[in-house]
């Protein structure tokens, strides 16, 4: 152990004051370009710039994506979450903000973003959104005006991709884990190993 | 490494909710509907499901303090990348989890203050020494399998923003996994000493292991609301018996001797034996296996673990060291750095 760590003695006294919880913000990735954004998560940050740098280095080294988006959790409204998929319904019209529009396909799911809409309040974009994206698969639509929406630049999210990630992905132990099983266990008995892993134990 | 959620059954509580609304609510999570913000929900269903997120985002964090110690000396510049993203991530489901607790009515600052004074717990695994390369191998491959199997059934739960959540870091689970398998496996088909280390420490993390999944639970559980909400799936004893399945019989083939032991207070192993209850039973496919101690398990879980005490003074540590930080980021006193 070393010896910093170890020498760790609890401080004394009574505990810093506390401090208010800082802004949540929701984050999501694209896998590729021109993919939807998905959910990814959230991160807890003062300002727009920081929740950026706090959701690249989070969820855009989880694994490799093309970009992110985040906004305020304050600033999206939810739909009604339906128990099946919810009802489309007719409501056109163009007037207003542009709003981006997210569709949950079910519930426990992620919501993924679906394109836009014009609307003069969030109320209307939710229902002009069930009219444009629902399609019968979506059991909830979430609004978010578009200019709250923050993304990262290509230039941000190229620096993290510029070598082997593979290393922190499962699949990339799977040829050298194989090896060095199969010398072993015979490769029958590995293959079952193997498809267990994945069907019946995890 | 990470997170069972609770590994000893919440105690039992009493329930004060209008019943036309609570039969409703249990018929909806009987026909599998999960349950998302803005749903109804008994007050008793958010308080045990703040506990199980609370105590499943301590868990994260404090699981990272081991492994972290180790960082510095990973033995190759592969193993030094693999566990800082693995520490990472690990803190990352942490953050995730504890913004589960804060929508169901916690504030963050009011966990980790509770989390540093010991008013609420962390998973008891990780009150235990890693002296060696080898523990950082037994708990990733152990522990981490362990925690896979275990989040696996939760992500078959019952509250939505939990489900998402576990099946987010799941993914980051088997990364954990298959590195540690691939370590205790590099381990084993190398020198002596390499595999003896290798045994020790599966001496040391066995127990723990099986440990991991908590004590039996009770008979009727399956009628108690954690289970009959789908807060958990799986009885403690049903997914310990499918680790020993998977586990016992890779650690043997392996080269792994499967020993019951003693421990002293350190949490170092002072006798060893080969458990003679491990089999197979081929009618049922089970293995047969000895219990953990489960007195230690209690001493450990009620604070006299070997390492209980500096984990917790760390964590305050950095709680204290933290703390002028998120007030100057918090007051808008200091700006982040302008963006290149
Ligand atoms: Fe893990
Ligand atoms: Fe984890």
């Amino acid at each position: 152990m070393s010896k910093v760590r170890e020498r760790t003695r609890s401080p004394e006294g009574d505990l810093p004051a506390p401090t208010p919880d800082a802004k949540q913000w929701v984050v999501y990735t694209q896998k590729r370009e021109g993919a939807p954004f998905k959910w990814a998560g959230t991160v807890e940050a003062v300002d727009t710039e920081l929740a950026l740098q706090y959701a690249r280095e989070h969820y855009g080294l989880d694994e490799a994506c093309v970009g992110l988006i985040t906004y305020e959790h304050g600033d999206s409204v939810d739909g009604e979450y339906s128990i099946g998929p919810l009802v489309p319904q007719k409501a056109d019209g163009t007037d207003g903000d542009e709003w981006l529009v997210f569709t949950l396909a079910k519930r426990g799911g992620n919501h993924q973003t679906a394109g836009t809409v014009n609307a003069p309040d969030a109320a209307t974009a939710i229902n002009r959104g069930t009219a444009a994206f629902a399609d019968g698969k979506a059991c909830n639509i979430r609004v978010v005006l578009a200019s709250d929406v923050h993304e990262t630049t290509d230039e941000e999210m190229v620096i993290w991709r510029t070598h082997d990630m593979t290393y922190k992905l499962a699949k990339g132990y799977s040829k050298q884990v194989r090896s060095k099983w199969t010398r072993i266990r015979d490769n029958p008995a590995y293959e079952q190993y193997q498809k267990e892993d994945i069907e019946t134990h995890f | 490494m990470s997170g069972a959620a609770n590994p000893v059954s919440p105690p039992d509580i009493t329930i004060t909710a209008d019943p036309e609304k609570l039969a409703a609510f249990e018929q909806r999570i009987a026909d599998g509907i999960l349950i998302e913000p803005g749903d109804w929900m008994p007050d008793s269903y958010r308080t045990l499901m703040l506990r199980m997120a609370e105590h499943h985002a301590n868990s994260e964090i404090i699981g990272a303090l081991p492994e972290g110690e180790w960082i510095t000396r990973a033995p190759s510049m592969l193993r030094k990348l693999a566990l800082t993203a693995k520490v990472q991530d690990e803190v990352g489901h942490g953050q995730m989890l504890y913004r589960v607790s804060q929508e169901l009515g916690k504030s963050r600052d009011d966990m980790l203050r509770d989390l540093v004074t010991g008013v609420t717990k962390y998973h008891n695994c990780f009150n235990y020494p890693c002296p060696t390369w080898a523990d950082i191998a037994m708990v990733q491959w152990l522990i981490d399998g362990a925690a896979i199997m275990n989040q696996k059934t939760l992500a078959d739960g019952a509250y939505g923003p939990y489900v998402r959540t576990m099946n987010r870091i799941n993914m980051e689970e088997a990364f954990h996994f298959k590195s540690g398998e691939d370590m205790v496996l590099t381990l084993m088909s190398g020198t002596k000493g390499q595999k003896a280390m290798t045994q020790e420490a599966f001496d040391r993390w066995w127990p723990i292991s099986l440990a991991f999944f908590g004590p039996a639970d009770k008979p009727n559980c399956e009628e108690l609301p954690p289970m009959k909400w789908r807060l958990k799936i799986e009885r403690n004893d049903s997914l310990r018996r499918r680790f020993v399945n998977r586990f016992a019989p890779a650690a043997i083939d392996l080269g792994l001797i499967i020993n019951v032991v003693t421990k002293n207070e350190q949490g170092f192993v002072t006798s060893a034996k080969p458990d003679e209850a491990i089999a197979l039973d081929k009618s049922t496919g089970d293995w047969s296996f000895t219990q953990p101690d489960w007195d230690e398990f209690w001493r450990v879980i009620r604070g006299n673990g070997p390492c209980n005490a500096h984990r917790l003074a760390l964590r305050r540590f950095s709680y204290d060291q933290g703390a002028w930080v998120r007030r100057a980021i918090g007051d808008g006193a200091v700006a982040t750095p302008p963006a290149a």
